[in-house]
């Protein structure tokens, strides 16, 4: 590691601050659960270290009057996890609850898995999948960033060097009827190959009236499906979906390189997966 | 330079440190503490497991300035030590009257009940591992009181132990789960 200032602002206005006096080469830290083995390999090596522990309005989940469901970039996994949260929010828990192991998930936070923007991540995969929106704050003001333009490549965010993610934003419980995660990974605490998030709703009739599928893992930033997702709507099989995702996110799939066509495989397995998972739900409901 | 003062396990340690110090590096150095082992130094291996401020994390992955103030609980933190007089130990030692409770002189009523399943299922061979698996399952059995072993096993995900095979680390969590819900025998926790 190399040497650093450390500084604990109580506010997220302070922490702004701080970051802007000492770009470009401090950093925020919340957790320290990615940043803690950058530092130590030396991959970082901020002048400053700006902690986000000690700001109580970064931390928490509320309902805002909206229904939608503000979630602090601060909170750890296992707030998360215990949370009890209605309806499809609830699968937030479920997935915070069943990623990393236990003492990483006691410090690593939702908004710290987002801002490293590791493809692998679930949470980054999670957000763009449900069409959550991110909060940000910083010198010049505070601005919404839609969770799919968050991510700018592997390791790279929208955030300028002064700024904070300061919420992960869910929609109402209204947006979907259901949202399905899947994911597969070589043991319980490694990160996943390939995640699938499929988010459901249907119209009056009962048919499937939107649908949102997004796969993370397979490419530099976890994307949507687009192409996919809609011949649901057209009554297209769960097998015929997930074929489609997995040509859509990685075209050429089946004739390249070992470890590409393993993820297309995936990536058709896992949508196929979270696709009928999703329908089977909302029949039952 | 950094004033950091943690409780760790009940007695209040203050010291100037970098501010790159670990909080491993802290609880080993500073407060004299080696129970808690350092296996990997990258949030691998989870011998470095210890409680902060009830929860469980791996001190190889927190720097003491980031939980300054925090109640902290070690290994050594789960039973009275009561250390006795360094004993020369030869094989003949070992291989006669060898007892590891007797070297820190205590006894299997003064054990955390995991510490006592551990040592009555044989759930260590070398020991490095053992630090780290108890505090963690201390952590999770006092949440989920009553796990199947899957569910043990999924709880220790993140600490490897390279001797066990961990099917006597099970055993002993499932055990240990028994008396810490009050449906066990012998050991109670102090
Ligand atoms: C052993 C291990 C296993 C893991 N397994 C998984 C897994 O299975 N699945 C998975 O998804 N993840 C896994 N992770 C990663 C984990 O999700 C992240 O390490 C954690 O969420 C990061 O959060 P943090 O609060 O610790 O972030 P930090 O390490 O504190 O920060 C990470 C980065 O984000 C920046 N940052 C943090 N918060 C903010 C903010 N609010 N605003 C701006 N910038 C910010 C920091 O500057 C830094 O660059 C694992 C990690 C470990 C150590
Ligand atoms: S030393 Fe901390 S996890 Fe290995
Ligand atoms: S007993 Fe040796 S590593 Fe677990």
């Amino acid at each position: 590691m190399k040497p650093f200032t450390w500084l604990a602002p109580d506010t997220t206005a302070g922490a702004v601050a701080m970051l802007r006096e000492h770009a470009p080469d401090a950093r925020a830290i919340a957790g320290g659960q990615s940043l803690l083995l950058a530092l130590k390999d030396r991959s970082a090596r901020p002048t400053h270290l700006v902690s986000l522990s000690g700001i109580d309005e970064l931390t928490g989940v509320r309902t805002a009057d909206d229904g939608s469901l503000v979630v602090g970039a601060a909170t750890t996994y296992a707030v998360l996890a215990r949370a009890s949260l209605a309806g499809w929010h609830g699968v937030l828990a479920e997935v915070a609850g069943d990623l990393a192991d236990r003492p990483v998930r006691n410090r690593g936070t939702i908004g710290g898995a987002l801002c490293t923007a590791d493809p692998r991540y679930d949470m980054p995969a999670f957000a763009i999948g449900v069409g959550a929106g991110l909060r940000v704050s910083g010198a010049s003001g505070d601005r919404a960033v839609a969770a799919e333009d968050f991510a700018e490549g592997a390791g790279v965010t929208a955030l300028g060097p002064d700024e904070i993610l300061t919420a992960v934003v869910l929609p109402p419980l209204a947006a979907w009827d259901t949202v399905a995660f899947e994911k597969f990974r070589h043991r319980v605490f490694d990160a996943a190959i390939v995640s699938v998030t499929c988010a459901l709703r249907q119209g009056p009739d009962g048919t499937v009236a939107e649908t949102r599928l997004a796969v993370g893992g397979a490419t530099p930033v976890p994307v949507t499906a687009p192409v996919a997702a809609a011949l649901l709507a057209e009554g297209a099989s769960a097998a015929e979906v997930g074929t489609r995702a997995a040509d859509e996110v990685l075209p050429g799939g089946t004739t390249g390189g070992e470890a590409v066509r393993y993820r297309h495989e995936l990536i058709r397995s896992l949508v196929r997966r979270a696709v009928d998972r999703a329908l089977s739900d909302v029949r039952t409901v | 330079m950094q004033k950091v003062t943690l409780t760790v396990n009940g007695r209040e340690v203050t010291a100037e440190i970098d501010e790159r110090t670990l909080l491993l590096e802290f609880v080993r150095d500073t407060a004299g503490l080696t129970g808690t082992h350092n296996g990997c130094m990258e949030a691998r291996c989870g011998c470095c497991a210890i409680e902060v401020d009830g929860d469980v994390v791996k001190s190889c992955n927190v720097l003491a300035v980031q939980v300054n103030g925090a109640e902290v609980t070690t290994i050594e933190g789960l039973s009275p030590q009561k250390l006795g007089p360094v004993q020369q130990v030869t094989t003949q030692t070992l291989a006669g009257v060898y007892e590891p409770l007797d070297a820190i002189r205590s006894s299997v009523e003064d054990l955390h009940p995991l510490q006592a399943a551990f040592h009555r299922c044989h759930a260590l061979q070398c020991g490095f591992c053992t630090p780290g698996m108890v505090m963690v399952l201390k952590d999770y059995l006092e949440e989920n009181p009553a796990p199947c072993r899957d569910d043990v096993r999924k709880a220790i995900a993140g600490n490897l132990c390279r001797c066990t095979g961990y099917q006597h680390i099970v055993d002993a969590a499932m055990e240990a789960a028994e008396v810490m819900r009050g449906a066990g025998a012998t050991t109670t926790d102090d």
